[in-house]
């Protein structure tokens, strides 16, 4: 895919006649070794087809990252179709030094039909957990859009027609030498921090003009339109018990032995927005630092 | 477990009660006093037969002999021989109850010190997002606020209750840490965990095992105090019912959104005070519809919300934590 002495293995996930049908199920179990980077991604937005007798389309990932690996997964978004029953799950197990950069997101059908969140059923689940020591969870985040009683999704959505998540993750292993503290940078330090930057910036502004806007609402009689394009960070991950004031971390430990201690900073990107193009460029604009570790930029073009 | 008891024009008293939990014929440092207390009363009742105790998916009833371990939930259905000396006993009975309903009350009523007034649920981050314009936008947050907290948190209440032991509530904790991956919602969850543990530890003496349990989460670190396990273990140990728990879990977020909303000028607090009630029964539904259910169930069904709250640190000026 990109230049050859980046060592990163791209994989295209393919389905024939290009979308899932009723009752399709998909299992994909995937094995970073240490020190391998692999990309899953799609040739188009995946597509799923209106449920036939109540069934559902499912696919389930599961997936080990060996140390110092990372995997990417970015996909082009889910489209289901109106009345289409739709499941998946992603399991994740970190090693430590292991990092992932996930991309999750949905659409809310085929809008030129005027499908707009049509859908009986949409379930997405995500989880993380740390190896060894009873697989320690990390990140467990779970989507469920069910047509029901109480409120109709196009609702919940609010004139939003792209949900989307971003799970940046990059596991540090410190080592803790006497009362010395040595850190490997991980992969996607910079990317997360980053987004962060980024994120904040953009919505700062725009909840700054909304929010002045509104105030001047009674003078200027316009009527205040939501952000076309909405989103938010947050990190998430296990913290470091003790903090000196010299911002070294003590530990009390044998002076012959070492010990290590996990540090796991994510970052998780939530998103929405009125238009798949405008989710397209913003996952282009911040990814595009992953170039170098992949080859080729993530959704470009 | 609820326990009232009628007094009806018939010959037949009946003692609903739902027990859920496990009894042992030994008392262990896990197992609830109040409990052990109670339905070590009730066997009374039962030997003398007084009582008839059945199982809810059985025709026949049971014995008192056979309780050792075992999980009962049911009507009990006493013939009246001598409806005075009932009424004796049910006066012996009912001032636990009765005490237990002020609990309840003072858990529920918002000067509980917890400092749920500082969080508004997203909801300053949807007005200013322009998402929330006018009262009926606001009615909508609520209800979407409410279903969503059902789905996901409403497991956690529900569990914490049901078995409220130092191991579950750990690792019920872990788990949630895990769940709630927006920072600003998570921040929230534990102080108000924390602030509601302090309070119901210094209250609720008659229960020394929540004291016991704070001072040791503390010690270890490896505990966040998540308001919703915490929310739940307070109702187990008190002897709420899960039932009860979940409503009132589901009713104290109602209760702080709307108050939130007032703050925020969006609603005046008469307006506030008819939209609770008109929001009551959509809020049962979805307490009905989100109840019981295991912990590896939880999910988010607004997402939406998520983006939003998450939004608040970009707020440029705020009145809420979050």
């Amino acid at each position: 895919v990109g230049p050859s002495k980046t060592d990163a293995v791209w994989i295209y996930t393919i389905t024939y006649g290009g979308g899932l049908v009723s009752g399709d199920s998909v299992s994909v179990e995937l094995d970073i070794g240490h020190d391998c980077t692999a990309v899953i991604t799609t040739q188009a937005s995946t597509k799923v087809y209106k449920s036939v007798e109540g069934k559902c389309s499912v696919q389930v990932l599961e997936a080990r990252i060996g140390s110092n690996a990372l995997l990417v997964i970015i996909p082009d978004p889910v489209t289901c179709f109106s009345t289409a029953r739709y499941s998946q799950k992603q399991v994740f197990r970190v090693a430590s030094t292991s990092s992932l950069l996930l991309v999750d997101w949905i659409t809310s059908g085929r809008h030129q039909s005027g499908e707009k969140w049509d859908f009986q059923l949409y379930k997405s689940s995500n989880q993380i957990y740390l190896q060894g020591e009873g697989d320690q969870p990390l990140f467990i985040d779970s989507v469920v859009l069910e047509e029901g009683t109480t409120a109709a999704i196009s609702e919940r959505m609010q004139g939003y027609q792209v949900i989307a998540m971003v799970v940046l993750l990059g596991l540090v292993l410190i080592m803790i030498k006497m009362h010395c503290l040595l850190e490997c940078r991980p992969k996607l330090k910079q990317i997360q921090d980053q987004v962060q930057e980024n994120v904040r910036k953009m919505m700062a502004e725009q909840l700054h003009h909304s929010g002045v806007r509104g105030h001047n609402k009674a003078n200027s009689g316009h009527s205040i339109g939501k952000p076309l394009f909405l989103a938010s960070c947050s990190t998430f991950g296990p913290k470091f018990e003790k903090k000196t004031s010299q911002g070294y971390l003590k530990v009390q430990c044998d002076p012959v032995a070492q010990k290590a201690r996990h540090k796991g900073v994510g970052v998780v990107v939530r998103i929405a927005a009125t238009t798949t193009e405008s989710v397209y460029k913003f996952l282009e604009h911040q990814l595009g630092g992953m170039e170098s570790l992949l080859g080729v930029a993530p959704y470009r073009g | 477990m609820l326990a009232q008891s009628w007094l009806c024009k018939d010959v037949v008293v009946m003692l609903a009660f739902d027990v859920v939990g496990t009894l042992r014929t030994r008392r262990d440092e896990d197992c609830n006093l109040k409990l052990w207390l109670w339905v070590r009363e009730l066997k009374n009742f039962w030997r003398e037969g007084l009582l008839f105790v059945q199982r809810e998916e059985e025709e026949e009833g049971i014995s008192p002999d056979v309780l050792g371990s075992s999980v009962l939930r049911g009507c009990a259905i006493a013939p009246m021989e001598d409806q005075g000396e009932l009424v004796e006993k049910n006066k012996s009975i009912a001032p636990r109850e009765a005490l237990l309903q002020w609990s309840e009350w003072q858990l529920l009523d918002s000067i509980l010190p917890t400092g749920g007034f500082a969080h508004s649920f997203g909801l300053e981050a949807a007005i200013q997002a322009c998402i929330i314009s006018d009262p009926e936008d606001l009615k909508t947050y609520i209800v979407h606020v409410l279903d969503n907290t059902g789905s996901l948190l409403l497991p956690f209440v529900y569990s914490a209750t049901v078995s409220p032991t130092m191991a579950n509530w750990h690792k019920l904790e872990k788990l949630l840490d895990a769940t709630l991956t927006n920072e600003v919602g998570r921040k929230a969850s534990t102080s108000q965990g924390s602030a509601l543990m302090r309070v119901a530890a210094a209250v609720f003496t008659e229960i020394p095992s929540l004291k016991m349990m704070r001072d040791a989460s503390l010690g270890s670190g490896a505990v966040s105090f998540h308001h919703a396990p915490v929310f739940g273990l307070i109702c187990g140990l008190l002897g709420l019912g899960s039932g009860a728990s979940q409503r009132a879990y589901m009713f104290i977020t109602m209760r702080d959104i709307i108050s939130a909303a007032t703050r925020l000028n969006l609603v005046g607090p008469l307006g506030a005070a008819v939209m609770q009630h008109q929001i009551a029964s959509v809020a049962e539904e979805l307490s009905k519809k989100w109840m019981d259910r295991k912990v590896d169930e939880a999910c988010q069904c607004t997402p939406l919300l998520d983006t939003v709250q998450g939004c608040h640190r970009y707020l440029f000026s705020r009145l809420f934590c979050s």
